[in-house]
């Protein structure tokens, strides 16, 4: 049997084969991901296989940053990776959320779309720009007025005291975490702010309607209903503030230490990136570099994933 | 009913509205904050100078010219190797790949390169292109560039093809016409403005991005129009000029951070445009 | 084995039943539908459907929702194969080739069997782009004959005179009444044998829909054409012969009048009495 039923002047311009060669270069290009993400595994991995090989575990435990001895630990990037993102967290969370609640709940319409607008722009600002203006403004600004404060505040109480002691420098870990705040601040605010809104309308008013206050709601059925939501929003906060580059270097002092004060310079893996590839002579220098940046890609990876799992299960319960 | 509990219920929720209002004021005082401090140092590098002179040695005059140029090359380059990829890749995730586990493994894929620390993909490109080639180059540069407008672009173009409606497909495809003009002429005429929009907000993206830059490209005090070698950009200036002891770099750091910030939030603000005119058409 | 399933056995092993009411009249059989199946995944939304569609006949089909009407439509141009887990069995002769065929060509069957659909779908381009862009997917034709295609379809659906000035306009800027009729346009302009309308003017006012059954009526002297339709009026007005469908089986087939007027069975007679749907 013929499948041609049209008479033969009818035959479409392409024949059959337009409809594979457009299917089979849109999947070539899908697939890049998949190449471009293995390939970032692999690079990085041959990269950091020279000083993984010297080291060996302690790599990960070792503080030591020597480049004239070519003895290198990734402790204290780590460390400091940890600590500014933790600063982060602690301070960008609950804004995130005062502002996601004041836009869902408090805000009059018109002032809806302007602020969601505002955060969004707060979110372009390249990461440059907040190191520049935290180097310039803020540092100072936390020299002259908030360190001397904080010193002779909570620096003298017994054992909090040590994580507030030493000299008002303006740069250091406190620092950098207050600036990645800032910079993760609209992410987390714009996500909290989209999985409120995916609750039903229906269970917000019966809320409403048997009396609760607008605090009540929050707390009660709109944060337990989206938690999964609001954590991946916290999560992908974090996977930013983990990676975050430029923001960081600039106030960061590099200073491949461990302290125990957080007003102190330290040093987190990508600024010590930033810092030193250009200018790492020898090869157990780079590879130690590259081992770094291997890390942070795992960390990132891991946080990143989890966080878009429990978005993707918020959207799918939301969905059904 | 006790009027005490109710008291008290009241007062916590005043509490809380209380401390989100400041939570809101907080957010956008720094926001003003920022951008008064950006005007106020930036205005002040502002000049002809800045668009007409390269880049100084410590101690001199000069500008931005080969810097902004260099911009301009790299954020164009990227752009144009990275937006067409990103499209192909989203419109095989949103059409022919709808629905499919190997989709929803790359969407998932997608997602952590788009939130990959940028300067991972500065080391990545390091080690494929500089390493082998043996020098830092505009095309590594533009090439870092581009992998990160991937994931941007096909996430907006998979979204934006996930709006557009079935009964056209339906309506194409009942014409007899091949899937792939179904695609190429219908559904992407369709969503052609949110296609444009996330273009955009992607240009915006790179155009300031540093980190990638800092072992790809590097920097040149030159003017250059080689893609093979060191080129100038804004971003990398701003870095170094920022962190040295100059009075007069500092100054250029800050006119040219006030050049990059305005040309985003310029694009962003016209994404949102174009953004806002299609779902008001509709 | 007990006696219900093996009567169902019995039943399984005739030959499919088509229903072929149009003995009285020499009537040319375009589309013949033997035991049609269709599932969605697991469920089946037709079931062993028969029945025979005559050229240059307007057929209707009606029915409560889902009883699978807009299903069966979607069958003939084989438009379900777009979406994974749709799968159809039986035959669907077209000129007596078998459309199910896996061989078949989708694209050359669609230019053969137009489709409108309930709400209007001009694309987002032109009018005069909406009408092209069917007739250049399968002839290459100059540019005075394609302007010449374009508004003999247009004329063919009422529509010319409403638009004829203004053919570079998108097609979004027509009313909904015009928007369908240049759907219809589109749809014949690539000049199909069959014309499938799936409740075509059920997102329109009485003016517009009124506009659409006088152009029913108009095309059925080229068209074999089958209708989906809620309204049962319309039905009653615009078609030759209706088929009543119920829970993705079809009851009853015959000419319209002897539907409207004699049914022969109690569940179209409760149906278009308004006793249920």
């Amino acid at each position: 049997m013929t499948a041609a039923i049209l008479p033969a002047l009818r035959k479409p311009r392409l024949g059959r084969f337009g409809d594979p060669a457009f299917r089979a270069l849109t999947s070539a290009f899908a697939l890049l991901v998949l190449v471009i993400l293995g390939g970032i595994v692999a690079a990085l991995a041959r990269g950091a296989l020279p000083a993984l090989a010297k080291f060996g575990l302690p790599f990960l435990a070792s503080a030591a940053w020597n480049p004239v001895k070519e003895n290198f630990g990734a402790a204290a990037p780590i460390y400091g990776t940890l600590v500014t993102s933790a600063i982060a967290m602690l301070v960008a969370i609950p804004l995130a959320f005062g502002i996601a609640l004041f836009i869902t709940e408090l805000c009059p319409a018109w002032l809806k779309r302007p602020l969601g607008t505002m955060i969004e722009l707060l979110a372009a600002i390249p990461s440059i720009i907040y190191g520049i203006w935290g180097l310039f403004v803020f540092a100072p600004f936390l020299q002259a007025h908030l360190e001397p404060a904080i010193i002779a505040s909570l620096g003298a109480l017994p054992g909090i005291g040590a994580l507030f002691a030493g000299p008002p420098l303006g740069i250091g870990l406190l620092t950098a975490g207050l600036i990645l705040a800032i910079m993760v601040l609209p992410f987390i605010t714009a996500v909290m702010r989209d999985v409120f809104a995916t609750v039903p309308a229906i269970l917000r008013e019966s809320a409403y309607g048997i009396g609760a206050t607008t605090f009540e709601v929050v707390w009660r059925v709109v944060l337990p209903y989206t938690r999964t939501g609001v954590l991946g929003g916290i999560m992908l906060g974090l996977g930013r503030a983990l990676g975050e580059t430029m923001a960081v270097t600039f106030v960061i002092g590099n200073a491949h230490r461990i302290q125990a004060s957080l007003l102190q310079p330290g040093t987190t893996i990508s600024a010590a990136l930033a810092n030193e590839f250009t200018e790492a002579v020898g090869d157990i220098y780079t590879s130690s570099l590259i081992a770094l940046g291997l890390i942070l890609f795992i960390i990132t990876a891991i946080v990143l994933a989890l966080a878009k799992l429990m978005l993707i299960r918020l959207e799918a319960r939301a969905g059904a | 009913m006790s009027a005490a509990l109710y008291v008290r219920r009241r007062r916590r929720n005043a509490f809380v509205i209380g401390l989100a209002v400041a939570a809101t004021t907080l957010g956008i005082l720094w926001l003003a904050l920022i951008l008064f401090a950006l005007l106020r140092n930036g205005i002040a590098a502002l000049g002809p100078d800045l668009f007409l002179r390269m880049t100084p040695p410590p101690g001199s005059k000069g500008g931005l010219l080969n810097a902004i140029a260099g911009s301009l090359v790299l954020t164009l380059v990227g752009t144009a190797a990275g937006a067409p990829a990103g499209i192909l890749a989203g419109t095989f995730l949103a059409e022919y790949g709808r629905g499919s586990r190997l989709a929803a493994v790359l969407r998932f894929l997608n997602d952590i390169l788009l939130s990959a620390p940028s300067i991972i993909i500065g080391l990545f490109i390091y080690a494929v292109m500089v390493l082998p080639m043996g020098h830092f180059s505009a095309w590594a540069g533009a090439a870092a560039l581009a992998i990160i407008t991937i994931p941007v672009v096909l996430r907006t173009t998979e979204d934006m093809l996930g709006l557009v409606p079935a009964a056209l497909r339906e309506a194409a495809a009942a014409l007899g016409a091949p899937r792939w003009k179904v695609i190429v002429i219908v559904a992407y005429r369709a969503a052609l403005q949110g296609m444009v929009t996330g273009v955009m907000l992607a240009v915006a993206r790179i155009a300031g991005e540093t980190a990638p830059l800092l072992f790809t490209v590097l920097n040149n005090q030159f003017w250059s129009t080689d893609m093979n070698a060191p080129m100038a950009n804004l971003p990398v200036v701003i870095f170094q000029f920022a962190l040295s002891p100059y009075a007069d770099w500092q100054r250029l750091a800050w006119g040219g951070a006030l050049l990059i910030t305005a040309t985003i939030l310029l694009l962003n603000i016209a994404a949102h445009l174009i953004a806002a005119r299609s779902s008001s058409s509709r | 084995m007990n006696a219900e399933t093996s009567l169902a056995a019995a039943r399984a092993a005739l030959p499919p039943r088509v229903a072929r009411p149009g003995a009285r009249r020499v009537l040319e059989e375009k589309i013949v539908i033997r035991d049609l199946s269709f599932y969605y995944r697991d469920f089946a939304a037709l079931k062993r459907i028969g029945l025979a569609l005559y050229d240059k006949q307007v057929t209707a089909f009606i029915g409560p929702s889902g009883c699978g009407k807009s299903t069966l439509l979607r069958t003939m141009n084989r438009i379900y194969d777009l979406y994974p887990g749709q799968r159809a069995t039986g035959e669907i002769l077209l000129d007596g080739e078998n459309i199910l065929d896996p061989r078949q060509d989708l694209n050359l069957l669609r230019a053969k069997v137009g489709m409108v659909f309930q709400k209007p779908t001009p694309f987002p381009m032109s009018i005069f782009d909406n009408i092209a862009f069917g007739i250049r997917l399968y002839e290459r034709l100059g540019t005075g004959e394609l302007a010449d295609r374009v508004e003999e379809a247009l004329r063919r659906a009422a529509l010319w005179d409403e638009v004829k000035d203004k053919l570079r306009q998108s097609g979004l800027s027509l009313s909904g009444g015009q928007q369908q009729r240049l759907c219809i346009a589109r749809a014949i302009a690539v000049k199909p044998e069959v014309l499938l309308l799936d409740e075509p003017a059920s997102a329109l006012d009485p003016i517009s829909t009124q506009r659409i059954e006088e152009l029913i009526a108009e095309l059925k002297s080229d068209y074999c054409i089958a209708i989906v339709t809620h309204n049962m009026q319309q039905a009653a007005r615009s078609s030759d012969f209706t088929a009543f469908m119920y829970l993705g089986e079809l009851v009853e087939f015959d000419e319209t009048e002897a539907i409207f007027t004699k049914p022969r069975e109690k569940r179209t007679e409760d149906y278009i009495t308004g006793r249920f749907g």
